[in-house]
Order: C-alpha cells, then structure tokens, then sequence
C-alpha cells in the first residue's frame, strides 16, 4: 500500500518535516552563538527593549515625560543630577530619551509586524492562487515599490492625524509590498514539495495547506526581513517625528526632539545629540542582529 | 594606488578655494548696497488690499504709500503722500492735502483720485486690512474735492483713525482698471504691483526669496539702499547664523535663545524692546467646560506664569487685556498663580475635581507656542484636568474658530499692533463681531462691546481713559483669556545697517525708506 | 538589441498607466476634502459648490480619472494651495534640485565605496578590514539627518568651512540656467567661483546622502574584489610572480561595474525619495522639501506631482539601468 495515501502517513510526514525544522532551528542559534557582532546585536536589542518597557520606572525624572516641566531648570548641560542636561522646558533629557524609546521601539515593531503580516497575507495569495491575482497582486506590489515611501508614509500620517496609531498605519501602508514579493517567492518555491503535493492529495483545503505546511516553512525568512526592517521603521518613525508629524505633544518622540533640539545648536548641543545618538543605537542594534539573523538563517543570502 | 592620492589632492583643494570663496563672500555685489533680511514668513499675496501679515505689510510699506506713516517711538503719525490735513471738531470729517512730488512707478503722479479709488477698493473687498476702517469710513462718504484734495466723511468719531491709514495703500487706478479681469484686479495685484512705493520688486521666488530694487526716481529721499531682498529661512537658527556670518544684515524671527547666543558678538546690534503685541490663551467661553466662569477664573490662577515667562525668555507678563503704553490700568488685578484660589474657584465651579479633558490646538511647527501648551498642560495637572494637545495648520486652526462648537477650549493667539492705539487691541481681540474670527472666536459681552465702541468714538483722551479702564476690569471680571506674555521684539542686525530706527508698531516689517548700509 | 529596447519602451505604457491609477487613488483616498482646502477658510458655500464642479468631484470616479490622466499629458499636474501656481512649474525648479543632490552623493559613494572595498579585500581580515566593515554597518544605521546636523555642527558652525544651507550664497550670481543644476550650469558657463561656491553648498548635503549607499557599495566591492582574488588565475599569476594588480584591475572593475550598477538602480528611487530630511536640514530647495512644505500645510497636489515624478523617474532609470546592464556585461541574455 503506498504509504503515502494513509492519513496517518501524512502526519508522520508532516511530524518528520516539523522535526527537521528544529534542528534546523538548533543549528542556526548554535551558529548565531558564534557571531560576536550578532551576539552584541542582541545584546543591545534586548537592553534598548528593556528600557523601553520599564522607561517610566527608571526615569530619573518620570514625570517629565507625561508633560510636567521645570523651567528654572531650562538648558542645564550633563551634570549628576542630569545625566543628559535638560531641554528648554527643563526637563530631564535622559527621561525623555527613556520615555521616547517605548514610542519608537514599539512603533517600529507595530509597523513591522502590521506590514508582515499584511504582506504575508498578499503574497501568500499571489503565491499560492497565481494566475491573475498573483499578476495584480504583484504588479500592485511593483508599482508600489517605486513610490516613495518615506513621503507617501508623510502624507498619509499628516492626513490621519497625530497620534502614534495613525502614524503606524501609515507607514506599513508602505512596508507591505516587500514582504509581500518575499512570501510569494518562497510560497511559489514551496508549493511544489512533496509534503504539499501529499497534503493535497489527502483532500486538505488550501488554507490548511498554508497554515500546517506551507507558512511554518518560510518563517526564516521572513523573520530575517522582519529583523532587518525593524531598524528602518524606527528610523522612519523618528522621521515623521522630526518633520512634526506623528505623536501628540507632551508624548517625547526621539526624532521630533531632534528637531526641536535643532534650534538651539551649537549652544545647547546635549538636547540634540543624545536623542540622535539613541536614534543612531536604536537602529545599530536592530542591524546587528538582523545581520546576525541573516547570516544564521539564511545563509544562502551571505555575502 | 594614485588615484586616491588624486583625488583626495582635488578635493582638498577644492574646499581650499571654496574657503577663500566663503569668506570673500558677494556681499557687495558688483558694488550695489542690497540689504539681506532673513525671515520665515512667506510674501504669497502682493494685493495691498488683500495681504496680511508682517511679511506682506513688509513688502507693502516698501512698493506702496499710505496718506501718512507711522515713525518713532513712541510713534508717531507724519505725513506722507498726504501733506497735511484737518479734522472737524466733531471728528466727522477728515480733509487731507497731497503733496505734489508723488509719483506711481509708471511715472503719473499720485492724485486724489488714486486715493478715493483705493480707499473705496478696500472697503467693497472687505478683506485684508479693511476691518480698521469697515463701520468707521462711509463708503459714500469719499470725495476728490480736487486733484490734490480727498475727503473723508465718518459714519461716527474714530479717534485712532489717523494710526490706521500707513496701512491703507493707495494703487495705481489706471493699472488696476486696466487689468481689472472679473475680479476686482485681484488676480493681476497678488503678483503685480501697482503703486508708488520707493522701491520694485526685482524677481520673487515663492517660499524662497523676494528681491527688492529701488525704483530709478524715488519721489523722496531716503537711505542709500539700491535693493534689499526678503529672504525665506526657515530655522531661527539658520538665522541666527547667517547673521552672525553677514550672509544677512536683519534676522527677524530670532528666539531669546538666538538673542542670547549673539550676545556679545562682535559686528552684531540687537534689538530687545518691548512692544504692543500680545499673546493669550483664549478660552472658550460659549461652549464646552470653560463656558463657566469658576472654572476660567480657576485655570487662570493655576496657570504657571512663571514658567511661562521663563520659556518666553525676553518678555513681560501681561498685565491685563491691554498693553502698556496703550492705555493700561497700572491698578489693575490680574489673576496670578495661586493654588489655593485656583482651587477655591475649582470649588464653585462644575467640576470641582477636575477629571475632565479639555482641548487646545497649536499652530504646527511655532515651537514657543508648543513650549507654552506644555506649561498648559503642566498646570493644569495640578487641577486634575487633563489637556490634549492638538498641532495644526494654521488655516484649519482659522476654520475651527468658525463656531463655538468647533473652536477649542483653549487657543493661543497672537495679538499684533497695527496700529499704536488701545483700540486695536480692544476692538479686534474683545469685539463680538470678530467671533467666527481668529482674533475673538466666541467671546462676547454686550457691555464689553458698548466700551470699546464708546471709547473709539471718544476724543477727549482723559475721558477715553476711563472708559478704557472700565473696559480692562470687565473684561479680567469675564476671565475669558489667560492673559499671557508681551515678548519684546527680537531683532539682530548687522553694525553696517544705519537709520534704523525702532518704532513698536509692525517692528518686523522693515521698513527700507530711511535704511543705509555702511 | 534594437528589439529589445523597443519591447521595453511600449512596455513602459502600462507602467506608468498604472503608476498614475496608483497615485491618483491614494489621492482620492487621503482623507481631508480637497475642495474646502482648496477654498480656504473664508470661502462660501456656494465658492464651495463651484470648486466642487470644478474639481469633477461629482463624476464617476473613471472620469475623473480620465481628466486627471489627461490633464497629466496635456501639463496639469494642478496647482499649489501655497504657490497658487501650477505644480509641473515648481517641479521644473526643484526636480534638478534633488537630481544633483542625488547625482553627488551617489558619486561619492562610488568613487569612496570602490576604494575603501577594494582596500578592505586586499587587506582582508587586518584592521582595516575591519574598521571598514563596522564603519559600513554603523553608516546604514546613522540617520541621515542625524548625520545631516552634526556635518553642520562640525563644518559649518564650528569650522565654518562648508556652508550652512541653500544652494547658492543669496548675494552671488548664479550661473545661467541651462540644466537647473548649478555645478554642472557653472561647468557650461566656464564660471570657477560659481562652480566652487555651489561645491560648498553642495558639499555637506551630498555627503549626508551618501553614507547609506556608500556602505553598500563598500560591501559589494569588498566581496566581489575577494571572489575574483580567490579565483585560480590569480592564484597561479601570484604562483608565477606576476603581479596580480593587472589581471585584478580588469576583472574587478568588470565586476566593479555591474554591481555598481545594481546598487545604483537600487538605490536611485530610494534617494530621490529619501533626500526629504537632508534637504530640511540644509534648506535645500529640491522637491522632498516641497513635498513636506506641502504635506505639514494639508496641499496635497503637490504632493501627488512629487509622488508620481519619483515613481515615473525610477521607472525610467531602472530601464536605462537595464539597458546599460546589456552593453557592460554582454553575457547577460536580454529576453
């Protein structure tokens, strides 16, 4: 009897392709221990995420992000009392650096994880039903690649309105069209292996196809994506911050504290560098270990 | 490796000469005196009837004439196109003598009828500067008596009615007639200009720069500058700098921090005086939380004003609705902070535990305003009531002024002098027909209105004075604005700039008559 | 050949058919009502009304489309709420704006990029190496306008070198316009100090915009220069003491050139729509700071007349890219 007509020989397939997928995952983390810049990477990320998380508990001033001021205090440059001086309200740099970092850090990983799943959605379609919709889709894609994100992500965001939600939206408005070329290359590359074949010949439904077998398989790569674009979209939410669009006053933005610290150059430097400075970290870190990632998990794409 | 060493001697050597560029930088180009403002407000409008703003007044004071300008400080009135004039004792009727000298930039010489065709411009459009006039000149009421003489009926006394005619502006009649389209001319005068003013405008880039160019016979003497050019810059730092470099002579916009990095520079002059204009916080007194009195009052006596006054950096607090200099009750209370009374009041009111959420808008990108709704909101925290801070454009900020419904609780407005008399203030920031308006959204208070409306029409000073003061202790009774801060004018300029000379009215507007550079 | 650039070319129309759909439809769905924009605060309900008609907002949205498209072709690209003027004219003055600033920085990072790689190979895994491979991946990560501020910190402010912003000092005579673009218009007119003035106006901007590609180019370079050094000729040339410089130098500019190429497609549309920040930074009049003027003051035509000259102007270039890809390395079969 062939084997594989027997319902169960098509759990053990799929159990056998889940076990390989381990390994597979054992190998990569074992490798990424290796990496002494991935490792720094994730080192970094996982501090830039704590102090984003616990930002409004060990801010020296806490306060002072929610909007409270101390203008006696305006323009102090680094002291011990403030580690990164103060702004031109008086408020705590540091804290303000602190309490921006969970709208930034956040912000990005919303943007990043919306476009994901969105363009995995679409590509996935594309991929999977080809034909006309993987033509539209596709050519959808396409065509919204060569638009400028960065001004497309502008105007959307100034026309929503301020505040951190639309901001997100806008810029994943733009962010989907490369996962979504991404999941239908490997969808298409995937459709044709012999698990899928298997499954499909069971009488499984497309969408179970996608979920058990398909999807699982293709994870890597779109972590890797997902890892290698988190850095970008914290850079394009401090984008829209510098130009004023974005979050809602008293809320602390890195990039619109760049902006506003932009006036008081060359004096009051310390306003301007360390919101930069933690912008330039933020996405360092991100790079790092999506490099890292990269390397590990896809090695095919090393340079 | 040779290429490299190639390049890097290029490139060296092209910053070497780009240095020795920098410094010999084309100030005096070919010889020619042009003065550099820097500034940030664009020039979208030539129309003298239609532009506002002191970007536009600038340009305006510079291509057109008025009757009379206003000079000096404290200022004064002297006259211009007109020569000389007489009022009725009645203060009705207004006879004004031009001079002969006077010519429009195509050469005809500036007649009386120019000035009635353009008095009776403005007021049928009924924008732009109009509302200093609309209500006070009878349309019908203007008259070429002569080619020298116009006469002007009142519809009722007016006693600042001279300090508002430099910003009436006389055009060329024939231009205008000429290219009159089916729109007044309004098309052909936003970028054209039609008037008699010393100097032209040489090319105008929008959102870049206007370049200025004096016109072959000026029909007065002045200054010796052959041009000037208004350009836009956007940064008050970038201003700053420029000035500092002598890539600009006067820098406009400069914040008090700018003014205090150029402290004791050297080649640097500055210019820190006080002035009339204001800026509150309206509130809204028609719809919303703050409709009840209590509660204005108690936001008033928490407000910060310290710290308002040290974010403002060169300011006073104000000290009620009027400005000093015009008029202003040195006796007079105003609300300060205070804690216990802010809660006392908190006490009376609606919500006498805070726990609401009150709105205020913001003009995007003025970053003393955004400053300034922070100490809002810090303030207000102390109440319990929680402040939501909305940035926009200025033209949506205008729109939402359209009923009290849309206005928000709180918005910032600046207060500009056109003109130095109480009135201007009065009229254009308490007035009830200037709700639906920027300047006065939803205040109004029929006895506030029969104040300002008697003491416009009042000559006798000492008797104005009164009313004027009746009119500042009903208004701070009404708590309708959180009164604010009057920054002192902040302008930077060059040594090499000479004839300035400060008057508080439209300061920023540079006036380039009597300018020279060294 | 000639066949297959003719196929590209007609198959430009539906490109850019659907670049202009695309567009048009993000500027029907922003929300905000571009008729009461356009009307002002002031205006009537029936100055409204009229704009309404005038606008066709009451047509079937495939009419309207069919006048936008052909008021596209015919020069109506609409007019700025701002400028009052029509929106292709001020794309006329900004677009050789960003190009320039786009050109220099793609310069720099090629002439920089190929040298610092090629350093790094042949010294692969000393210090150098090293430095340039983490100076590459700090450079990715370094904001541009970041980068922007701190060249002007340094440069302008404090060693005043380099000019603060603009493309020209205000006072100086610009060259006479042929191409909108000052260096090269100076180059045409044989004026020198016109030329230096708008190299030191260029300077900071261009760097500030070439850091990103610049990293890439460096890790191109560095990886394809160590492929080609691994390759058994050199390795026997090395055996037989000839020098290996000549043999590199051909086939590692050959490679140089393609992968040069690739980065430059990839990056061109990025550029041009990313220069947004570093032309806030350095006022430079080009049209991402257009864009952002019109988008912070709610004047969207503009900014669908931005959209659509980058999307239109990468479609271009990717097909010239393509094309210049066919001459360099004719082993790649052009279908």
């Amino acid at each position: 009897m062939n084997a594989l007509l027997h319902p169960e020989a098509g759990a053990s397939v799929a159990s056998g392709a889940a076990h390989a997928r381990r390994e597979a995952w054992r190998r990569a983390l074992y490798r990424m221990r290796q990496s002494s810049l991935s490792m720094l990477g994730l080192a970094l990320v996982v501090l830039l995420l704590v102090l984003a998380a616990t930002g409004h508990w060990i801010a020296p001033f806490p306060d002072h992000i929610t909007g409270s001021i101390d203008t006696a205090m305006r323009f102090k440059p680094p002291s011990w009392k403030n580690w990164m001086g103060t702004n031109e309200l008086g408020q705590d740099v540091l804290s303000l650096v602190l309490g921006g970092a969970r709208i930034s850090l956040f912000a990005g990983l919303a943007v990043v994880l919306l476009a994901a799943a969105v363009g995995t959605v679409v590509g996935a379609l594309a991929g999977y039903l080809g034909g006309w919709t993987d033509e539209v889709l596709m050519r959808l894609a396409d065509l919204k690649l060569t638009l400028p994100g960065l001004i497309l992500a502008m105007a959307v965001a100034a026309a929503l309105g301020a505040g951190t939600v639309n901001m997100v939206l806008a810029i994943s408005l733009g962010w989907w069209p490369g996962f979504a070329r991404l999941v239908r290359g490997e969808v298409l590359g995937k459709r044709e292996e012999v698990y899928v074949l298997a499954a499909r010949a069971l009488g499984a439904g497309p969408v179970r196809i996608m979920w058990r077998h398909i999807l699982p398989n293709i994870v890597s790569p779109v972590i890797v994506k997902m890892s290698l674009d988190v850095g970008f979209a914290v850079l394009t939410v401090a984008s829209l911050g510098f130009v004023g669009i974005g979050v809602k006053p008293p809320t602390p933005e890195w990039g619109q504290m760049l902006s506003t610290a932009r006036g008081f150059l060359p004096d009051y430097w310390w306003a301007a560098i360390f919101p930069g400075g933690a912008i330039f970290l933020a996405v360092l870190s991100f790079n790092l270990l999506g490099d890292g990632l990269r390397d590990v998990l896809d090695p095919r794409s090393r340079r | 490796m040779e290429r490299r060493s190639l390049l890097k001697g290029a490139a060296g050597s092209a910053l070497a000469v780009s240095a020795a560029g920098l410094s010999g930088m084309a100030m005096a180009q070919q010889g020619k005196k042009i003065l550099v403002i820097a500034s940030n407000q664009d020039i979208p409008n030539f129309d003298p009837h239609i532009a506002t703003g002191y970007s536009a007044s600038m340009l305006l004071r510079n291509t057109y004439d008025g009757l009379v300008r206003v000079e000096g400080n404290p200022p004064k009135v002297v006259p211009h196109l007109a020569a000389s004039w007489t009022v009725s004792p009645d203060g009705l009727e207004y006879v004004f003598k031009l001079g002969t000298s006077a010519r429009f930039q195509d050469g005809t010489p500036v007649t009386a009828n120019a000035v009635a065709y353009s008095f009776r411009r403005t007021l049928r459009l009924a924008k732009g500067n109009a509302w200093m006039i609309a209500g006070v000149v009878d349309p019908n009421g203007i008259e070429a008596t002569d080619v020298q003489t116009v006469k002007f009926k009142l519809l009722k006394p007016f006693a600042p009615f001279l300090s508002v005619l430099p910003w009436q502006f006389i055009v060329n009649p024939v231009l205008v007639e000429t290219n009159k389209g089916a729109d007044d001319g309004q098309e052909y005068l936003r970028k054209n200009l039609a008037g008699s003013g010393r100097f032209k405008i040489k090319r105008a880039e929008q959102g870049n720069l206007y370049e200025f160019e004096r016109v072959a016979q000026p029909w007065r003497d002045g200054g010796n500058l052959d041009g000037a050019i208004w350009k836009i810059v956007r940064e008050t730092s970038s201003q700053r700098l420029m000035l500092a470099r002598g890539e600009a002579h006067i820098a406009v916009d400069l914040t008090s921090e700018d003014m205090d990095a150029l402290k004791d520079r050297p080649g640097v002059v500055r210019v820190l005086e006080p002035e009339f204009r204001t800026f509150s916080i309206k509130m809204n007194t028609a719809y919303g939380p703050l409709a009840d009195v209590n509660l204005r009052k108690a936001v008033s006596h928490a407000f910060n004003y310290q710290g308002m006054l040290d974010a403002a950096g060169y300011a006073e607090l104000m000290v009620g609705p009027l400005p000093p200099g015009l008029m202003s009750d040195p006796k007079l209370k105003v609300p300060r902070t205070d804690l216990e009374a802010a809660k006392a009041y908190m006490a009376k009111s609606r919500y006498p535990n805070g726990g609401v959420k009150l709105t205020m808008v913001h003009v995007t990108g003025l970053e003393q305003q955004r400053q300034w709704s922070l100490v809002l909101l810090d303030s207000l925290k102390k109440l319990g009531i929680e402040l939501d801070i909305k940035p926009m454009v200025w033209p949506d900020m205008v729109a939402s002024t359209k009923t009290p419904q849309t206005n928000a609780d709180f918005f910032p407005v600046y207060q500009t002098g056109n003109y130095a008399d109480p009135d201007n203030v009065a009229y254009a920031a308490y007035h009830s027909s200037r709700n639906g308006n920027w300047q006065n959204p939803v205040y109004k208070n029929p006895k506030v209105d029969a104040l300002i409306e008697k003491g416009r029409g009042e000559i006798d000073p000492k008797k104005r004075a009164a009313i004027y003061a009746e009119f500042q202790r009903t208004v701070v009774d009404d708590a309708p604005d959180i009164f604010g801060v009057l920054e002192k004018r902040r302008i930077a300029m060059r040594d090499s700039v000479q004839g300035f000379v400060f008057t508080p009215v439209a300061s920023n507007a540079i006036d380039l008559q009597k300018l020279s550079l060294k | 050949m000639l066949a297959y650039i003719l196929r590209r070319i007609v198959l430009l129309v539906p490109v850019l058919l659907g670049l202009s759909m695309l567009v048009f439809a993000i500027g029907r769905l922003l929300p905000g009502d571009p008729v009461l924009l356009a009307a002002g605060p002031n205006a009537s309900r029936e100055e409204v009304a009229a704009l309404s008609v005038e606008f066709g907002l009451d047509q079937p949205i495939p009419v309207q489309y069919w006048r936008y498209l052909t008021g596209l072709l015919h020069g109506d690209w609409g007019r700025s709420l701002q400028t009052r003027g029509p929106v292709l004219e001020d794309l006329k003055v900004y677009i050789p704006a960003t190009l320039e600033l786009v050109a220099a920085a793609m310069l720099i990072a090629i002439v920089v990029g190929i040298l610092l790689g090629l350093l790094a190979a042949v010294r692969r895994n000393g210090w150098i190496d090293y430095a340039v491979r983490l100076v590459s991946l700090a450079s990715i990560s370094m904001p541009r306008f970041f980068l922007g501020l701190l060249l002007q910190l340094v440069f302008a402010m404090w060693l005043g070198i380099a000019a603060l912003g603009g493309r020209f000092p205000l006072t100086g005579s610009p060259p006479p316009t042929v191409t909108g673009m000052l260096t090269i218009d100076s180059l045409l007119a044989g004026d020198w100090s016109a030329l230096s003035l708008a190299l030191q106006h260029l300077a900071l901007p261009a760097i500030a915009m070439s850091l990103s590609p610049l990293a890439t180019i460096t890790r191109m370079m560095r990886a394809s220069t160590m492929e080609v050094l691994q390759q058994d000729y050199v390795l026997t040339a090395r055996a037989l003491g000839i020098p290996p410089a000549k043999l590199l130098f051909k086939h590692v500019l050959r490679n140089a050139l393609s992968s040069t190429l690739t980065v430059i497609g990839l990056y061109f549309g990025w550029l041009l729509g990313g220069t947004v920040l570093v032309e806030t930074v350095f006022d430079w009049p080009g049209i991402g700071l257009y864009a952002t003027k019109s988008i912070l003051t709610q004047d969207f035509m503009p900014v669908m007349g931005v959209v659509l000259s980058i999307g239109t102007m990468f479609v271009l270039f990717n097909l010239l890219i393509d094309l210049l890809y066919g001459v360099i390395n004719p082993k790649v079969q052009l279908r």
